[in-house]
């Protein structure tokens, strides 16, 4: 049981799973943190991501680096049409947008069902081999997802601290009234925030959808898990985001390995719970104060 | 405060008025039937199948003409309703479409839950209910010296036995076998009956559950491995997770055979996973290759698209028989529907073979039906027939 | 950092009939229209409708309870996403009650109040510190790891199975009449108290705790007692709405008290209107009759209901309630 080689495998299958956790909530946080919108409709997003998936890389057959933020993009983009219906009455009302996004969530994945049927589908991998490492086994499609996962971490980090869109996007989301204050058109970095955060969410979609299934109600899940990582990590931080996720992940493959899988929720919930009583903002976030 | 009023007025009215709806522009009489099933959420899958393959036979029944019963002609309508997997809602639905509707055919609900909330309105009214659901109150329960509910596919209770003695017989090097199954009302089920079965010839069984909608299962496969399990059941899982078992299985490194005693589909299973799903054998009640079905695929292709369920021709199945046994009772009273339904044993079903029915012994009453069911080998993305077993259960 | 209190509180005083001035015919026309409700409830049966109405009925009174005892909790200023699992609690506390203990159907409704008061009671001072957010997920949170155990103590609760044939309270109970009476006195009994309770000095202590929690401590209100004391009474008057519920549908089990379920109960309480009282009745009522209206769209139902939530978060904060105060306000100005 705690041989080299299932601990090795343990790791693996922890690391891909957080990676798919951090890329959903980081989105979450980011329209939170900037917003303060809670974006109940972000599973259904990943959910559009991976149908985009489907046909672009699936049906139309193109390359695969080239379908994959293709896909994304164009989520993204329809996003933007969104959120100029949708989104742009709730900003900067938190409660609202909780209910109000869980509508939309609620009419995206019911037209799903319309449109696409609730059978489950599947997007064929880039690379379905799996390797052996001496004990070791290694998806493919699991160190693609692995590898896109940490080039898009990569990528976003560096905009959010190298560049002036980012820096400007990261003061707002601190503050929101100062930034205005200091410049800042709240306007375009909230489209820009916009599609940044639905970017990363139809992406992870897509890799969801390919490593495991596509169907119009895949996006529950990695909501919840989404909200629990940051929320654990503390609302509206992006370092936080990671912690929560690697976390998340880690601890459902450990737990769930060792003493199965009705235990792993039982204590991630309990201790998610325990902290929030003692440490209300979470790992890494910063105490209101009112 | 005043939209409250008109509002409740608006409902009571409108829900008065709907009630006895006629039909106009049509020389038949209208007959309606209810459909209850899972139409959100995530049995909606199995939900759809239900209501399609119920559907397809009510569509042949009208394009022939209509059904005529005691010497008047009628044309078949379904009323469907959601019952989002739920008693509560499944309780509601049946209310509606029984005191409502004045409906006295009914199909489904898809589940335990959503069965065994509708049993209770049902029954006291004589409402013949067509149920799936592998809860064994569905047929052993208060009503069943009166009972007016069929279940018209196999449940865990009946197929578990001879897959077991099959696995025997085929597979002598098989000793340890691993059981996967969700933490619902199908898996808590399904398993009890078959880990019995299995450790009852001789096998040793290693079992666990996972949450439903969890889509990653490496950990508990994981644990699985180190178990040394020769053979891997994925008994009654959804195809969807089916699908994810077996691919996940294979991911961390298990070679031993997977095979499922239960669930339906096997073209799910193989449009979800591709060619991971090679040497996969597969319980199911449907041979899409069947010549038998092949109007039925034809119909089912026509009208919709995705993969057929195997609900679909389980129910289209179901409406067929109902059909005959009005025809033969000649009347719509459903008593004498029932009675007819239970005496109708050898009639020619148009997927199955001859009517049988049993469950006299195991539930007190003989409303299980009992079909045919195969053994599939996927060989090259195609389910191929390895095995077709009658269940001898009289 | 605004809350969720602030901010909804913000949206709710642009509304205008929340000015000072004639309160008290205000409180006439709510007392005429909520006796006038009450007199189409206890009519009902005598109209000739047929049994679904009936029980349709029953289930809106049974639900009525458990959106307006939310209303108590929301009213505080926190959403509790477990109030289906505390209605479940209940359910589960009476069901058993009869079935395994054999224990009359009276005494097996005060432990549907009790079991859940009692969680409450215990788990309150340490979740009701939380502020809006956290509370919201410690409650879901909560809400899940308790149905967990509805589905693992399989040889008490049933498992997921649930448990079926559950008996009749009395023979009486038997004809649908009776069960809906019985259910009206208790909807009137536990919508009446808390009506009651949201009138009295109680009841404008709770809107101060929501407005300023500070403030109201500063004055001298003990803030956490207050809040527990009312968690308490809520989780138990939702347990009453189970207790009556496992014995209408004769059947529970842990998907009929699930995250959905509370999420039901919060949207009725928001889409009504959830600063006032008559906010969950009328929530209520729109929910259960809404799939009325849109029968023969059974596949289309989700999506216009989502559209629905999303038109009424973004134009009418303050719910239908608000709405229809709206529309009061500016006829009365047309007409003046």
């Amino acid at each position: 049981m705690f041989s080299p080689a299932v601990l090795g495998q343990v790791l693996i299958n922890g690391i891909s799973l957080s990676a798919i956790y951090i890329l959903v909530s980081l989105g979450f946080t980011l329209l939170f943190g900037i917003m303060r919108v809670v974006n109940f409709a972000h599973g259904a997003m990943a959910m559009l991501g991976g149908y985009a998936l489907y046909y672009i890389y699936g049906e139309a057959n193109l390359p695969y680096l080239i379908a994959m933020p293709l896909a994304a993009a164009s989520v993204a983009a329809l996003a933007l049409v969104l959120e100029r219906l949708v989104y742009r009455w709730f900003y900067q009302k938190m409660f609202q947008s909780m209910i109000g996004l869980l509508g939309l969530d609620m009419a995206l994945v019911y037209s799903a069902v319309i449109i696409w049927g609730p059978h489950e589908r599947s997007i064929p991998s880039p690379i379905d081999t799996v390797y052996r490492l001496g004990p070791l086994f290694l998806s493919g499609s699991k160190l693609v997802v692995i590898g896109l996962a940490a080039v898009t971490l990569a990528a976003f980090y560096l905009f959010t601290h190298f560049t002036k869109y980012g820096l400007a996007m990261r003061a707002a989301a601190q503050d929101v009234e100062t930034a205005e204050v200091q410049g800042i058109n709240t306007d375009r970095i909230y489209m820009l925030a916009f599609f940044i955060a639905i970017f990363m969410a139809a992406m992870a979609g897509g890799f969801f959808a390919q490593n495991y299934i596509l169907s119009p109600f895949m996006g529950e899940r990695q909501l919840m898990m989404a909200f629990i990582a940051v929320i654990l990590g503390g609302m509206g931080s992006i370092p936080g985001v990671a912690l929560g996720g690697l976390i998340l992940g880690m601890a459902e493959s450990i737990l769930g390995t060792y003493f199965g899988s009705t235990t792993s929720v039982f204590v991630t919930f309990g201790a998610v719970i325990v902290l929030l009583i003692v440490r209300p903002w979470g790992l890494l976030g910063i105490p209101e104060n009112r | 405060m005043k939209l409250t009023k008109g509002l409740l007025a608006a409902g009571v009215i409108a829900t008065a008025a709907l009630g006895p709806q006629m039909s106009s522009a049509q020389e038949n009489e209208e007959l309606k039937l209810g459909v209850i099933a899972a139409l959100s959420g995530g049995g909606t899958a199995w939900g759809q199948g239900l209501l399609r393959g119920v559907e397809l036979a009510v569509d042949e029944v009208n394009g022939a003409g209509g059904l005529t019963i005691g010497g008047t002609t009628y044309d078949l309508t379904i009323t469907p309703f959601d019952d989002q997997y739920n008693a509560a809602q499944a309780k509601t639905a049946a209310e509606r479409l029984v005191h409502e509707e004045g409906i006295r055919y009914l199909f489904g609900p898809v589940g335990s839950p959503g069965a065994l909330g509708s049993i209770p309105v049902t029954q006291p009214e004589g409402v013949i209910q067509f149920v799936d659901g592998y809860a064994t109150k569905i047929l052993d329960n208060e009503y069943k010296d009166d009972l007016f509910v069929f279940r018209t596919g196999l449940s865990s209770s009946e197929f578990s036995k001879p897959v077991v003695d099959w696995i025997h017989e085929q597979m002598p090097d098989v000793k340890k076998i691993g059981v996967i199954a969700p933490n619902d009302a199908v898996g808590q089920q399904a398993i009890s009956a078959l880990i019995e079965r299995y450790e009852s010839q001789g096998f040793e069984v290693w079992s666990d559950f996972y949450e439903r909608g969890s889509k990653e299962f490496t950990p508990v496969l994981l644990r699985m491995v180190t178990q040394g399990v020769d053979l891997f059941d994925l008994n009654s899982n959804a195809p969807g997770e089916a699908a994810l078992l077996i691919k996940q299985a294979r991911e961390v490194g298990f070679s031993g055979q997977i095979l499922q005693a239960g669930g339906a589909g096997v073209r799910e299973i193989v449009d979800a996973i591709g060619s991971a799903a090679d040497g996969f054998l597969k319980y199911d009640v449907i041979d899409l290759n069947d010549p038998a079905l092949s109007d039925f695929v034809k119909a089912y292709e026509a009208k919709y698209s995705g993969p057929i369920n195997g609900l679909a021709s389980q129910y289209y199945s179901a409406a067929s028989i109902l059909f005959e046994a009005m025809k033969r009772a000649d009347t719509l009273d459903t008593i004498a529907v029932r009675d007819e339904l239970e005496n109708m044993e050898g009639w020619e079903t148009p997927f199955y073979g001859p009517l049988n029915w049993t469950g006299e012994d195991f539930y007190g009453v003989n409303h299980q039906i009992v079909i045919p069911f195969y053994i599939m080998k996927v060989v090259d993305g195609e389910g191929v027939v390895e095995a077709k077993i009658v269940p001898d259960l009289d | 950092m605004k809350t969720i209190t602030a901010d909804n509180m913000a949206a709710s005083q642009k509304q205008p009939h929340k000015a000072d001035e004639g309160s008290t015919r205000q409180l006439r026309i709510k007392l005429v229209l909520g006796l006038g409700l009450l007199a189409i409830f206890i009519i009902l049966p005598f109209l000739g409708l047929s049994g679904f109405t009936l029980s349709l009925a029953t289930t809106i009174l049974i639900t009525g309870i458990a959106t307006t005892s939310l209303h108590m909790i929301i009213r505080m200023g926190h959403v509790s996403l477990a109030h289906g699992v505390f209605m479940g609690l209940g359910a589960y506390a009476a069901v058993l009650s009869v079935v395994k203990f054999g224990l009359p159907f009276p005494i097996a409704m005060i432990f549907a109040f009790l079991a859940p008061a009692a969680l409450a009671l215990v788990i309150g001072p340490m979740l009701l510190r939380l502020s809006g957010k956290y509370f919201v997920l410690v409650t879901f949170l909560l809400g899940e790891i308790i149905r967990l155990v509805f589905v693992n103590w399989q040889s008490f609760t049933g498992g997921s199975n649930g448990i079926f044939g559950i008996p009749l309270p009395y023979e009486g109970l038997a004809d649908p009449v009776a069960f809906y009476y019985m259910t009206l006195i208790a909807a009137l009994l536990c919508i009446g108290f808390v009506a009651r309770m949201l009138q009295s000095d109680i009841g404008r202590i709770i809107d101060t705790i929501r407005e300023d929690s500070r403030l109201a401590e500063c004055a001298g209100i003990p803030v956490l007692r207050m809040k527990v004391t009312v968690f308490v009474i809520a989780c138990g008057l939702a347990g009453i709405a189970g207790g009556i519920s496992g014995f209408f549908i004769r059947y529970i089990d842990p998907t009929s008290f699930s995250i959905v379920q509370s999420l039901n109960f919060v949207v009725m309480n928001i889409v009504g209107g959830m600063f006032q009282l008559a906010g969950p009745i009328v929530g209520t009522l729109f929910f259960v009759i809404l799939p009325e209206f849109l029968r023969g769209y059974v596949e289309l139902q989700r999506v216009i209901f989502g559209v629905c939530l999303i038109v009424v978060m973004a134009f009418l904060p303050t719910g239908i309630v608000g709405l229809a105060a709206y529309i009061r306000h500016q006829l009365s100005r047309w007409f003046k």
